[in-house]
């Protein structure tokens, strides 16, 4: 069986678990890995069709992305963000699926932007002030790619 | 509204997860102190990949350092060229001005050391290579110049002069065919007449089988042609051949007769006899003043 044969859930728990991957292999790189956190919390996550295994991955993602390179001083603050985040976009997923991709891409990366600005607030309330890189447009301008591999990964169509 | 499938179904989950935010959202609020400890450990953790980073940076800016000598280099490398071909350039220009001055120089310091009034003069001409040429000087009997007056160069005597016209003079350098010289060897001190046999060879005639003469052995004027004083050094011996009563002795030039700028001419009949100073005359070579 390939993946792409595979269940809807085996091929998006493949996925979340390469993205959780390269958000640990591309710590070096902080901009990169900021594209791969994202495409986790927001586009690969709320695939899952078990809520609490989304949730989970989306704090693996932030614990991760937050405790490889990012020596903050009190981490905890991205998982939270992650956490909640994923928990949105799987409902807004669930109740109002997109019908198209220009639409689900649009969604993708508006939830992009409040990620990076809910991200900034949660650590700077966690660790306080810190600098904020440029992750946050890396991810914008790469949302086309990694939302169009989310859509071609989630299942056909969610049971609402 | 109906329960959703896979929402409401495992209410558990649920609850776990909101354990799970309000959990996190403590932990956020709470601050950073209770969580030294997991730095610390979360530091750790994170080593490797630190140790990886550090790694990739170190060869990132040893690599910046590389590409940013290498550009100096170059920058340094175009400036040197182009004052490289300044100087080459300024070099070709002074060139010849600077083996004008030496030559200038070397003529002074001989016209110090000889005890008589000579005069200076500068070849604007070489005719040799044509039939009975000579020298052409920029000098003539405006300046007093007359036939017969010896011509020397640093390096030996050039010849005498032929023929005067009013601004120009020519000469007959030794190795023409009918010039005539009186020499005599510097060992034997035996007399005879040079004359001319090629491009920059002469033979002395005249010497008698029985004297000794080497080939290296130095030939100087020997005055007695009331043309050049004695003791001037005409040229070495480069061949000794016996021939009937006499020798028949080569003589290699010392002057470069093909080369020549600068000359002195000798005043007419000079003293056979001149002593020259026996100390250097001070500044000579030290340049024209």
């Amino acid at each position: 069986m390939s993946v792409r044969n595979a269940p809807a859930s085996i091929r998006s728990s493949l996925v979340c678990f390469a993205a959780l991957l390269g958000i640990f292999v591309t710590a070096p790189w902080p901009p990169l890995q900021s594209v791969f956190h994202v495409a986790l919390v927001l586009g690969f996550a709320p695939l899952e069709s078990v809520p609490l295994v989304a949730g989970l991955w989306a704090v693996a993602a932030g614990w991760v992305a937050e405790v490889t390179l990012r020596m903050v001083p009190h981490p905890g603050g991205a998982a939270w963000v992650d956490l909640t985040l994923t928990l949105t976009v799987l409902f807004f997923n669930r109740f109002w699926p997109p019908d198209r991709r220009l639409i689900w891409w649009g969604r993708l990366a508006g939830f992009t932007l409040l990620h990076s600005l809910l991200l900034y607030l949660s650590m700077a309330l966690a660790s306080g002030s810190h600098p904020a890189g440029r992750g946050w447009l890396w991810a914008l301008l790469t949302s086309p790619f990694w939302a169009m591999l989310a859509w071609r990964v989630k299942p056909a169509a969610h049971p609402r | 509204m109906a329960p959703r499938a896979g929402w409401r179904s495992t209410g558990w989950q649920g609850w776990i997860l909101v354990l799970l935010w309000l959990g996190h959202g403590l932990w956020v609020l709470t601050g950073r102190w209770p969580s030294l400890g997991l730095v610390k450990a979360l530091a750790v953790v994170s080593g490797p990949v630190l140790k990886i980073s550090a790694k990739w940076e170190t060869r990132g800016e040893a690599r910046r350092q590389i590409i940013q000598n290498l550009a100096s280099a170059e920058q340094e490398n175009a400036q040197l060229k182009t004052k490289v071909g300044v100087y080459e350039l300024q070099e070709a220009r002074e060139g010849p001005r600077r083996a004008e001055a030496e030559e200038a120089i070397r003529l002074l310091g001989l016209k110090r050391q000889l005890p008589l009034e000579t005069l200076a003069a500068r070849v604007i001409a070489n005719t040799r290579t044509a039939p009975f040429g000579g020298l052409v000087l920029d000098q003539g009997s405006d300046l007093g110049l007359q036939p017969d007056q010896g011509v020397i160069a640093p390096e030996g005597v050039v010849g005498r002069i032929w023929s005067v016209g009013s601004r120009q003079a020519s000469v007959l350098p030794l190795d023409a065919y009918n010039a005539s010289t009186g020499v005599m060897l510097a060992r034997s001190r035996a007399t005879g007449v040079l004359q001319g046999t090629g491009p920059g060879k002469a033979e002395i005639r005249y010497i008698s089988s029985q004297e000794g003469v080497q080939v290296g052995e130095a030939v100087y004027t020997s005055g007695l042609d009331r043309v050049f004083p004695r003791g001037l050094l005409v040229g070495f011996v480069s061949q000794v051949r016996p021939r009937d009563t006499e020798l028949k002795v080569e003589v290699a030039l010392s002057a470069p007769l093909d080369r020549l700028h600068l000359l002195l001419v000798l005043p007419a009949k000079p003293p056979i006899e001149v002593s020259p100073p026996s100390t250097p005359p001070v500044g000579a070579g030290k340049g024209l003043q």
